[in-house]
């Protein structure tokens, strides 16, 4: 939520996904949130997953998946917010399209902040 | 028709449009309209969306992109146009854009294999256009796969990648295994299995070879990853992981080749092992989720690997899931099986299940196995053979014990096809008994149920019947380990009525879909597949009876071991497994009698490591199995292991059930019958015979004769076209390029060609030699390549030599080709430029040819971007050909049509440009060369001389050394044949010109200085073209003549004539030419064509200077100052120009007053416009100007001479001359005196007028007017007004005596002339 928060105070076009027990967003005051239950099992979602990791890909788009571990708690968050924020920019500023510059900004962003990135491309 | 015209009026905006916005917006809406019309009515508006490719613009190419693959989806069938812009833009600078093009390009390449495969499977044929289609999305293949290698942008990459990936799953058999289940979610794509192994265009092994030869190419690039950035290697490692999931035929070779692939190097930028581990990882453990047999099967080593990737504990974790997942598919199954076995319905899947699972066994025992059993398991494990001792024991023990090997599979759900494909296996099974009542089943079944169980039985056919090479590695076959072993091959001489006998059972076996073990094994050779096997063509084949046809080509070879398959499947189960066999009657009524006994054993056997077992030991196993109390006969015991393997078991087996229907002599089946029946005549297996080296060529020359040969006779089946094309391929690879052969080959290929089929053969051998080149890479492949190369020219000229120019065989040849070689490309050129001569060695330049060659250059430009530049070459070459005709076709193609061509216009450009500046350049040296080279050739020594003699005057001839003069010589040639070409070049040069390229118009200007009189001749003719095309406004051309380069002074007057010729020059061209004549260009002339558009005031001031000009430039001036401009009237009236002219001062101005008088007389020649009225009117003007002009009198004296008329009038001025005292201007007094002279009488009273002292002088100097003066002042009339001093003068004042008679005659001749000047006026 705060990476969320901060690249759309950067003027990012971002959206949010996850998974845990229920999904909580802002209620009427701090301690009522709006709670909605998922309902689905883990596994359910697994398989559907993998089956959209699986199937054709329809509209042959390239897609940038990178992942940056971020620990569950306060300060990890702020921090991994500004990583992430920082490695947004990164890819926005470097050449015209990011798979010429990929290798280049993940490996600068791995010297930089001393954190290890995995991505990988796929289709949708 | 609305819609229409607004989509065009909105093409036209996106195309002409200033503002990029409204560009954009228009294009939308053009598209909406051109999606929503009908087809064919949007396909008439496609030319206009096709010029917007060239807009520089990437936001309208991206557009338009998005526009062409939704419409060419939409309207397929029109969109012809459309293609070749998507393969421009796969180009295009834009990596987003190029990105895009890939991604429309692959699914509109998938659309359109669809739509032909739908057509062809609909309608039984391939409609024109689409075939047109298709041949452009062969283009389109092409270049994706050379992006993928090019260095270029990744984004454009990842995109040909995933096309490659595409490309192997559409052309690999998909064999609906297991894992299909997961995948899916999308439309079905288009695969190579719904052609069913025939396609009249697309050739389904060409394809499914092509495919493997793909997935090594992508295999390739993980072999050597130092030099991909990581976004391409993960890409690739996940391309190749979807690979293996779907189509697990290629699972091991991927698999060994990311097991092998070490993600911890440094990449070229030194980073990121990490994420490629990453991808490694992803793909293994995407591996172990399949249930796919072949990859639970690998498992060991995907758990070893991914350990080693530190991701034991996830792979563990989905191994246990996966496990779990399968016994609950076994206990599913299990259940169902118990729920169903009387009724005997759901073996059929839990055969079929165990056979697939047993196919997939032998993988890793076969790596250990030494190289002799491996030949042998390979053949026992081979799915064309899969009922071999061990499998059937082994089944067995399955079904006996009831335990299914994988029942992740079953459906418990049987559809009503395979319900009644149970039930009419069953009612096989009972033989004679259900006989009758099958016939009753059949015959009431509704037809669409006929029908599905017909396709439901289809599934079970081969997918994979033909080799597949197999890339980089030799093909292990059965037939090489045959070939090793030693040569004692006995044949039995049974085998094949046994085998067709006994065929229905066979497709058991060979409906194994190709899974590993094919893998491991492939190339089958062709002894392996069945439709290869020439027995299958013996005219003594019998045909079983009824039920059994329906599978009776399938399995040949094999087909004796699944009679024995199925004797022991049906020992130990009695009722036997019809549903799997489809309609086959199997013979069951004498396998009932086989004793169950042996199955502990076998499953002892069965559990066995396979890897330990023997040849021996197996065929042991069996013996016992299956017949323990047959005595069998082989020839030697001891020999049997020298024994080919598979010329063994077939004989092994051939005799068992020959032995067995003997035995058990079962009357009802009556293919025992058949057996017996044709077990007499039949003919015994070739031997095998060590050939040496001149007896294997000649074999195979002779087997390419008959085949050849046989083409004549067999009649046109497809099938066996198809078999016969893939025959000569290989034959032809083998042979050493023949010259016979070849020759052969060529006869035959003209002779077909028209059917087509010649064609196909032509092109079918050279991919298959071609794809050798490509699998020798790393070793030598000059051997495939040389035979390539002769074959493909041979070909070529052939078809040259047999068909007329007008035919296209020889273009679309090259157009097709997997590659063209140099020499195929001299060739060509040899077709467009060289001289051919014919056998008598004279010069046959047959002008259709060429037309025929630069149609080829066009096509092959178009459709080979590889070969683009090279085509290019011919066609620019060609395009400076001496001769004229082949020199304006060559023009009309480079200019007309692939001027018109963006990637190569640039090359064109250049050309044409380095060609004009080497022309004149070389010219320029020397003008007299250049004149002499304009001397016919026949002149050629008179030539030679000049040269020398110009040559030497150029370098001092004292000085020139032999060699210097043959320099001399040969520039002189050279530049003989440049001052040939040199029209034909301008002419280039300028249709280049003309075509959007006016830029290089400066360079025209550049050269032309120094240009020789030929090259400006040229200009002169074609620069009115040019300039009128690029009209007045073009603010390059005024550019240029604001500031023209040196030495093109004649160009650029002959620009501003042209400029000004039609239309009213504008303000702008004016101004420019003035700037021009004021700082640069003095000379007047350049004003002439703009005279007309200047004002009195602007024109006076030039004045002098066009007075200056030659006189004919002066006329041209005054022409154009008379004529004026339509909207002020002219500048100067005549009489004004009069005038000016008069009024120029040869002092003040410096001109010779020479000039000024001729300027004057072209004036008076002018009579119709300088008439009497207006010379009156410019000298009255001029006699009151003070001072007056000097030529004044001298044009009165004109006047009077071409007016007579006019002697009143001039009387008048002259008076008004005394009144100014004309005596005081020296000059003009003498002029006057001469007028006077000459206008007697009528200036007598003039005379008079003079004071005394002048009129005195006058007297003096012309004496003889004294008397007729003195005469006419004494009339009575005219003397009283006479003033006495001039009286005095002429000596009047005293005497006043009358002469009457000499009045008289001036009288008389006073009214002759009078009447003369009525006459004159």
């Amino acid at each position: 939520m705060e990476a969320h928060a901060l690249l759309k105070r950067n003027g990012f076009d971002v959206c949010s996904y996850g998974t845990g027990a229920h999904v909580k967003l802002p209620g009427p005051s701090i301690r009522e949130p709006n709670i909605y239950e998922f309902g689905t099992p883990y596994k359910h979602m697994f398989e559907e997953l993998r089956h959209l990791h699986n199937r054709d890909h329809v509209l042959l788009k390239t897609v940038l998946v990178i992942n940056l571990e971020v620990k569950d708690n306060h300060e990890e968050a702020a921090a991994g917010a500004r990583l992430t924020l920082d490695l947004c920019q990164a890819i926005e500023d470097a050449a015209e399209s990011w798979e010429e510059s990929i290798d280049e900004v993940i490996a600068a962003f791995e010297a930089k902040h001393r954190r290890k990135l995995l991505y990988s491309i796929s289709f949708y | 028709m609305a819609s229409r015209d607004q989509a065009v009026a909105l093409l036209c905006a996106a195309r002409t449009h200033g503002d990029v916005a409204i560009k954009l917006s228009s294009l939308r809406q053009a598209k909406d309209i051109l999606l929503s019309v009908d087809p064919s009515l949007a396909a008439e508006l496609f030319p206009y969306l096709v010029d917007l490719q060239y807009s520089p613009h990437n936001l309208v190419r991206k557009m338009l992109l998005e526009i062409i693959g939704e419409i060419s989806m939409k309207a397929m069938e029109h969109c012809h146009l459309l293609v070749p812009v998507l393969l421009a833009l796969l180009r295009d600078s834009d990596p987003i854009i190029a990105r895009d093009a890939v991604a429309s390009g692959i699914h509109f390449y998938c659309a359109v294999l669809e739509e032909m495969a739908l057509q062809f499977h609909q309608r039984g044929k391939v409609e024109r256009w689409l075939e047109e289609l298709w041949l452009w999305m062969l283009k389109f293949k092409d270049s994706v796969f050379s992006m993928a290698f090019e260095a270029g942008s990744i984004g454009p990459k990842l995109l040909a990648l995933k096309f490659l990936e595409t490309y192997i799953l559409l052309f690999t058999a998909d064999t609906n295994d297991s894992d299909n289940s997961v995948v899916g979610g999308s439309r079905r794509l288009f695969n190579i299995s719904w052609l069913g192994g025939y396609h009249p265009v697309l050739d389904p092994v060409f394809f499914m070879s092509d495919a493997n030869r793909t997935l090594g190419i992508l295999l390739d690039f993980l072999r050597s990853p130092r030099s991909l950035p990581g976004s391409l290697i993960i890409s690739i490692v996940n391309c190749l992981s979807a690979i293996a999931r779907k189509r697990p035929i290629h699972y091991d070779i991927i698999l060994s080749a990311l097991l092998d692939f070490d993600p911890n190097f440094e990449t070229a930028k030194g980073v990121l092992p990490v994420s490629i581990q990453y991808s490694l990882r992803t793909a293994f453990l995407g591996f172990l989720r399949c249930t796919s047999h072949t990859i639970i099967e690998s498992r060991d080593r995907l758990l070893m690997a991914l350990r080693a990737l530190n991701a034991g504990d996830a792979a563990d974790q989905v191994v246990r899931q996966v496990d779990r997942m399968i016994k609950n598919g076994e206990r599913s199954s299990r259940e169902s099986r118990f729920s169903t076995r009387d009724d005997q319905q759901s073996n059929q899947p839990v055969i079929s299940m165990d056979q697939s699972r047993k196919r997939s066994m032998p993988l890793d025992t076969d790596e250990q196995a030494n190289g002799h059993v491996v030949s042998l398991k390979r053949t026992r494990y081979d799915p064309s053979s899969m009922a071999t001792h061990t499998d059937h024991s082994e089944k067995d023990s399955i079904l006996g014990n009831g335990t299914a090997a994988n029942a992740s599979l079953v459906d418990g759900d049987l559809t009503p096809a395979e319900q009644m494909i149970a039930m009419i296996g069953a009612l096989l099974g009972e033989g004679e008994r259900g006989a009758e009542s099958l016939e009753i089943l059949i015959s009431n079944i509704h037809p669409d149920l006929l029908a599905d169980i017909v396709i439901t039985n289809m599934k079970h056919l081969p997918t994979t019947f033909l080799s597949l090479p197999k890339v980089g590695s030799l093909p292990i076959s059965r037939q090489l380990g045959s070939q090793t072993s030693p040569a004692h091959v006995i044949a039995p001489p049974i085998i094949p009525t046994q085998s067709t006998s006994l065929a229905p059972s066979s497709h058991v076996s060979t409906s194994a879909q190709p899974d590993t073990s094919n893998a491991n094994t492939f190339p089958t050779d062709s002894k392996r597949d069945p439709r290869r096997d020439p027995r299958r063509l013996d005219p003594r084949r019998t045909m079983p009876p009824a039920p059994t046809s329906i599978v009776d080509d399938i399995g040949v070879v094999e087909s004796e071991f699944d009679g024995s398959s199925t004797l022991s499947k049906s020992s130990s189960f009695s009722v036997p497994t019809p549903a799997e066999n489809d309609l086959d009657a199997l013979p069951l009524n004498y396998t009932v009698n086989v004793k169950e006994e042996p199955t502990p054993e076998l499953d002892q056997v069965s559990t066995k490591d396979e890897g330990s077992c023997t040849a021996e030991e197996l065929v042991h196993t069996s013996e016992s199995d299956i017949v323990p109390e047959h005595s069998y006969s082989l020839p030697d015991e001891d020999n049997r292991d020298a024994l080919a393997v598979s010329d063994f078991e077939v004989a092994y087996d051939a005799e068992t059930s020959f032995v067995e229907s003997d035995e058990y002599s079962s009357p009802a089946d009556s293919k025992e019958c058949l057996t017996e029946e044709t077990f007499g005549d039949l003919a015994e297996l070739p031997l095998y015979v060590e050939l040496d080296e001149a007896q294997q060529r000649n074999e195979r020359n002779t087997a390419i004769e008959r085949i050849i040969e046989s083409y004549g006779k067999l009649s046109d089946a497809d099938c066996g076209s198809q078999m016969r094309m893939a025959l000569l391929a290989r034959l032809v690879a083998q042979i050493d390029a023949d010259d016979d052969v070849v020759e052969l080959l060529q006869k035959h290929i003209t002779v077909d060609y028209r059917q087509q089929k010649g064609h196909e053969l032509v092109l079918h051998i050279l991919y298959h030699l071609h794809s050798l080149i490509a699998v020798d890479a790393n070793g030598n492949p000059s051997y495939a390549a040389a035979i390539y190369e002769k074959f493909l020219v041979a070909a070529a000229k052939s078809l040259l030599d047999a068909f007329p120019a007008s035919d296209k065989s020889f273009c679309r040849l090259l157009g097709e080709v997997p590659l063209l070689s140099t020499s195929a490309l001299k060739l060509l050129e040899n077709l467009c430029y060289c001289d051919v001569f014919d056998s008598h060695g004279n010069e046959v330049r047959d002008v259709e040819r060429v037309t025929q060659g630069l149609g080829a250059v066009w096509s092959l430009i178009l459709g080979r971007p590889k070969d683009r530049q090279a085509c290019l070459d011919i066609a620019l070459k060609c395009a400076v050909h001496s001769q004229d005709d082949v020199r304006a076709k060559a023009i009309r193609l480079v200019a007309n049509k692939l001027y018109q061509l963006s990637y190569i216009s640039e090359n064109i450009e250049q050309f044409a440009t380095s060609m004009l500046l080497s022309a004149v350049d070389q010219q320029s040296s020397d003008v007299e060369l250049s004149q002499s080279a304009s001397v016919e050739q026949r002149e050629g020594e008179v030539g030679t001389q000049e040269a020398l003699i110009s040559g030497s005057q150029v370098q001092s001839v004292s000085t020139m050394s032999l060699p210097e003069a043959q320099r001399l010589l040969s520039l002189f040639f050279a530049f003989k044949l440049a001052s040939v070409v040199l029209v034909m070049l301008m002419n280039f040069f300028f249709v280049l010109l003309l075509f959007q390229k006016p830029s290089l118009l400066q360079l025209v200007f550049d050269v032309y200085g120094r240009a020789p009189k030929a090259v400006k001749q040229a200009v002169h003719r074609h620069i009115p073209i040019l300039i009128r095309a690029l009209g007045p406004s073009y603010s390059k051309l005024l550019q240029i003549i604001s500031d023209p380069p040196e030495g093109c002074e004649n160009l650029l007057m002959l620009v501003v004539q042209i400029l000004t010729q039609e239309t009213t020059p504008s303000a702008d061209l004016i101004a420019t030419v003035k700037h021009l004549y004021e700082t640069k260009l003095k000379d007047a002339t350049i004003l002439i064509p703009i005279l007309s558009s200047l004002s009195k005031s602007e024109v006076l001031p030039i004045f002098p200077r066009l007075v200056g000009l030659p006189i004919e430039k002066f006329q041209m001036a005054i022409a154009h100052i008379l004529q004026g401009s339509a909207h002020t009237g002219p500048a100067l009236s005549p009489a004004e120009v009069l005038v000016a002219i008069h009024g120029i001062s040869p002092d003040k101005d410096g001109l010779p007053l020479k000039k000024i008088m001729d300027a004057c007389s072209a004036c008076f020649e002018q009579r119709t416009v300088f008439t009497q009225q207006v010379l009156a009117k410019a000298l009255n003007q001029m006699v009151d100007q003070t001072p007056l002009p000097l030529l004044f009198v001298r044009t009165v004296i004109q006047a009077i001479d071409a007016f007579p008329s006019l002697v009143d009038f001039v009387m008048e001025i002259l008076s008004k001359l005394v009144g100014r005292e004309v005596w005081k201007m020296p000059k003009l007094w003498v002029g006057f005196l001469k007028c006077v002279s000459q206008t007697l009488p009528h200036s007598f009273s003039v005379l008079l007028q003079l004071p005394p002292p002048q009129l005195e002088s006058a007297l003096n100097k012309y004496a003889n007017l004294r008397g007729p003066l003195a005469a006419y002042a004494c009339q009575p009339s005219i003397k009283g007004s006479v003033h006495r001093s001039t009286l005095a003068v002429l000596g009047l004042s005293d005497e006043m005596h009358i002469q009457p008679s000499h009045v008289q005659t001036l009288q008389s001749s006073n009214t002759a002339s009078t009447q003369a000047a009525a006459n004159l006026t």
